[in-house]
């Protein structure tokens, strides 16, 4: 391990579940991420917010390795995530979720849900090809979770009925509980609540503040507001691709800075 | 020197053709996004429809050769618009590309029965007297060749680069969603594109006819060229799809006149191989790639259809019980023969829609497996005296080893671009077991294959050999579908649908896909070996490109991603051939057509179809009016 590391580590919070070091990313000469440091801990849910363009979705993607950082550190439960392929970080229990809902077209909702318990899924090609009576229980096991969390976020109805048929509400709480079906280590979930009204946020916020009741914590990059205050336990504030302000939500309401980001500054505004 | 000379204006002659189809490919590509096999189909078509006016109704070359360009493009555009351009707003562009395959299989079909299968010879435009520069001979036909080919470049380059139509061309090109916007019309742009490519194909095949002879499936070699010459030029760039042509046409002729006419193929197979894998956009690089977010890959197939579970039992039970007692029944062994053919090649089917319909990785080289599979046993029980048992496994081993081989290309490739190199290695395959006389016989096929035995007992009739076959495929089916209902086969479709999202779930695509592929190839090959052991006897065309091609049409006719589709297609194709013997020479035309048929108005296929038939009369209309209103109440309330 290298010295940097080293440090890396001894500086991060003992307990942090994911710890971000000076993370920074540039495309060609515009530096779209400038030394961005935070902590996710355990069994809580940290939000990640910021005006549009401010560089959310990039730190997410460094994070995941489906972009390559430029320097900095990302440490997973302690392990460095950077030479990970997606599939390797997936499989170490960081499941994240996409932008747009990416719900498996051709696929039925539990069978969208089911594909999320691949991760934890033991029984080989030929226990299912020889229709073992393991890979079938471990079969129907699945099944019932998936059942249960269509249940618990009221898509029961919508079992057998092909994902993208569903309106975007309810394919964007999909694709979280399928992500849930992985039974992450850390759940990553970027704005989850786009594209949902009103009623469906709330609903996202009762499955949000459910996963963290389960003992799983949550990275969230949100846009909505109101429902980041609402269920966040800490805040990370980033513009133009700095980190402006950290703390709990009603540290960063008041925060001067975050207010400046968010609404301009007071003279501007006056003027 | 001369000798090299005068070869390499043979291979400037050839590749100038392979150029100007390759420009179609080009234009379609850029314009669409979307490969348009059926060029070549049209190539032979005019060169065939100029034969019939100027040598069977005698008109004039000057009359006739405008008259069969002219009636091919309309007879093109007329195929465009009803069957291309409907496609590609419904298809995904894997699909696109095998719907035009269909157009070529449909057209070499009806020149089949026009024309019948004898080589054509039509007469030069200027007479036969090559001439003389020096010691060096020119056919006068070359110049015809080099001056149509220069003209179709220039009026091409000129309408998109000067011309107001070009410039929606290019928009289209660029982005088809935002040129909508902007008031072109998209659909009659890629009609147009559509119209140009069997315009400019329509040139190339009768200009060309007079220097090689014509044959109902020649228009295969003009595609297939054509589409290897753009792509190791670089398909979305025109320089680089007139450069691959000219390569390509030096480089067979070369090799030809050097090397072995038998390898000729090869040698330009294993070039386009090589491209794939170190230059995969081409050796000319394209600076104007396509983007592939604006229309690729968001059309992803419709749900396939599955019997409920209290339906498919009994009803599998009941098709089980027929298939045992058929052979009780019939007696005609031509109609069994038929049965055990379709009986094997939906062994392969299986595989190939694991491979395609769940994993979603085209192949138009699965015949190339059964080849290796078939000629490996047949080889090894002729000249080592294996039990064909035991020489199905050694077909196996070898068949993997080239999977294995050929995924280090597939595995980095998606849509056209895998299709075409699955193309390429099934025309590897061909061209080597037309190339090792010693091993395979060569063009004449490998004779005195034994018939298939277990242990001193001979399955040499074809009703021993249908019950083989029918237990083989149903040990097959079963595993299959425990496979594909449970983890494997739910990870296999969420790889096809979106790789992305299915690798941030921990699936591991590579593995998941080479698993597919072996599959796949393990099938074909067994299929292969049982296809000699059956015939004693295997030829290259009967495991060749067209079989290649025929088998995606039984997969897509039958019903994809069910499995047991693939046995209605193959029973259809297989089957009414071979009963109704008169029928036999609308085969391929009947293939071609049912593909793109199936393709445009039965996405699910046949097997799709019956099942919708059988769930619709199994629930009638109004008569469990108590199940529905709390169903549809919840729905309302979401």
């Amino acid at each position: 391990m290298t010295v940097s590391a080293a440090t890396a580590i001894a500086s991060a919070e003992p307990t942090s579940v994911l710890s971000v070091r000076h993370l920074a990313k540039s495309f060609g000469g515009l530096r779209a991420i400038n030394d961005v440091s935070f902590d996710v801990a355990p069994d809580k849910i940290t939000a990640m917010i910021g005006p549009n363009g401010a560089g959310k979705t990039t730190v997410f993607n460094l994070v995941t390795n489906i972009l390559s950082k430029d320097a900095g550190q990302v440490l997973f439960f302690g392990r460095d995530l950077s030479k990970m392929s997606a599939v390797k970080i997936a499989s170490s229990g960081l499941i994240r979720t996409f932008q747009s809902a990416r719900v498996f077209p051709g696929m039925t909702a539990i069978e969208n849900v089911m594909v999320g318990g691949h991760r934890l899924a033991s029984h080989s090609l030929a226990s299912q090809a020889l229709w073992l009576k393991r890979a079938r229980g471990e079969e129907s096991r699945l099944r019932r979770r998936a059942e249960e969390m269509l249940e618990l976020v009221g898509l029961a109805t919508f079992r057998d009925t092909h994902a993208t048929e569903l309106p975007m509400g309810a394919q964007k709480l999909l694709e979280v509980i399928r992500a849930l079906m992985a039974q992450p280590k850390l759940l990553c979930l970027d704005e989850p609540a786009a594209g949902l009204n009103d009623s469906e946020t709330r609903e996202l916020a009762k499955l949000l503040r459910a996963i963290r009741a389960l003992g799983i914590p949550i990275l969230l990059v949100e846009h909505n507001m109101p429902l980041v205050m609402n269920v966040a336990d800490a805040v990370v504030v980033i513009e133009s691709g700095a980190m402006i302000a950290r703390g709990t939500p009603a540290m960063i309401q008041n925060d001067a800075r975050v207010i400046e980001a968010y609404l301009g500054r007071h003279d501007h505004a006056a003027s | 020197m001369l000798e090299f000379l005068q070869i390499c204006i043979g291979g400037l002659v050839v590749g100038s053709i392979y150029a100007a189809i390759a420009l179609g490919f080009s234009l379609v590509y850029r314009v669409t996004g979307a490969i348009n096999l059926s060029q070549g189909g049209f190539a032979l078509f005019a060169a065939m429809i100029g034969y019939t006016l100027s040598v069977t109704a005698g008109f004039p070359l000057w009359l006739a050769i405008p008259l069969a360009v002219a009636a091919t493009a309309a007879v093109g555009i007329a195929i465009g618009a009803f069957t291309f351009a409907p496609a590609l707003d419904r298809l995904s562009n894997a699909n696109v590309l095998m719907l035009t395959a269909g157009l070529l299989t449909g057209i070499e079909g009806f020149s089949l029965i026009v024309w019948g299968s004898q080589p054509y010879a039509t007469p030069t435009f200027s007479g036969e007297e090559p001439l003389a520069f020096g010691p060096i001979r020119v056919p006068t036909q070359a110049f015809w060749v080099f001056g149509a080919t220069a003209l179709c470049i220039g009026a091409l380059w000129f309408l998109i680069a000067r011309t107001r139509l070009g410039k929606a061309l290019r928009a289209c090109a660029e982005n088809p969603h935002a040129a909508g916007l902007m008031g072109i019309n998209v659909p009659r742009m890629t009609l147009l594109s559509f119209g140009l490519a069997t315009l400019i194909a329509a040139i190339a095949g009768v200009i060309v006819a007079p220097t090689t002879s014509l044959q109902f499936d020649t228009g295969r070699l003009f595609t297939i060229s054509g589409f290897v010459a753009a792509a190791i030029g670089g398909i979305a760039s025109f320089p680089g799809a007139v450069a691959g042509g000219l390569f390509l046409g030096l480089a067979t002729q070369l090799s030809t006149a050097y090397i072995s006419s038998l390898f000729s193929t090869a040698i330009a197979l294993l070039v386009l191989l090589a491209v794939l894998i170190f230059r995969p956009s081409g050796l000319v690089g394209s600076g104007a790639s396509r983007r592939q977010d604006t229309r690729d890959e968001v059309k992803v197939t419709g749900h396939a259809a599955r019997l409920p579970t209290r339906l498919a039992v009994p009803l599998a039970a009941l098709a089980l019980l027929t298939a045992v007692l058929v052979p009780l029944v019939v007696t005609d062994n031509g109609i069994l023969s038929g049965l055990v053919i379709a009986g094997i090649l939906f062994m392969t089917l299986m595989g190939l829609d694991v491979l395609m319909g769940y994993a979603g990785q085209v192949s138009l080289g699965q015949a190339g497996f059964m080849a290796i599979g078939g000629y490996t046993s047949g080889y090894l029980s002729i000249n080592y005296e294996l039990s064909p048992a035991l020489s199905i496994f050694g077909g196996i081993g070898v068949s993997l080893l080239c999977a294995l081989v050929l995924s280090v290309v597939t595995l980095r490739l998606r849509g056209l671009y895998l299709a075409l190199a699955t193309l390429a290695f099934g025309l590897l395959v061909d061209s080597c077991a037309v190339g090792f006389l010693d091993i395979t016989g060569g063009p004449s096929g490998l004779v005195g294959i034994p018939s298939f035995s277990v242990g001193g007992f001979q399955f040499g009739t074809p009703r021993a050999m249908y019950y083989v076959v029918l237990v083989l495929d149903v040990i097959i089916l079963v595993g299959l579908v425990g496979a594909m209902r449970s983890g494997f086969g739910r990870a296999l479709k969420a790889i096809r649908s979106d790789q992305m999202a299915a690798a941030a779930l921990g699936i591991n695509i590579v593995r998941y896909k080479l698993a597919a592929f072996m599959i796949s190839v393990t099938l074909a090959s067994v299929a292969g070996s049982l296809y000699a052991f059956f015939f004693n006897f295997l030829s290259p065309e009967m495991v060749g490109t067209g079989r290649s091609l025929e088998l995606v049409a039984m997969l897509i006719v039958g019903g994809e991603s069910t499995l047991v589709g693939g046995l209605f297609g193959a029973l259809l194709l297989t089957l009414l051939p071979t009963v109704f013997q008169p029928l036999a020479i609308y085969k391929t035309f009947a293939s071609g057509v049912l593909l793109v048929a199936s393709f445009l108005y039965l996405p699910q296929g046949i097997f799709g179809a019956i099942v919708q038939m059988t769930l619709r009369m199994l629930r009638p209309p109004r008569v469990a009016p108590r199940e529905s209103p709390p169903e549809a109440s919840a729905r309302a309330s979401r």
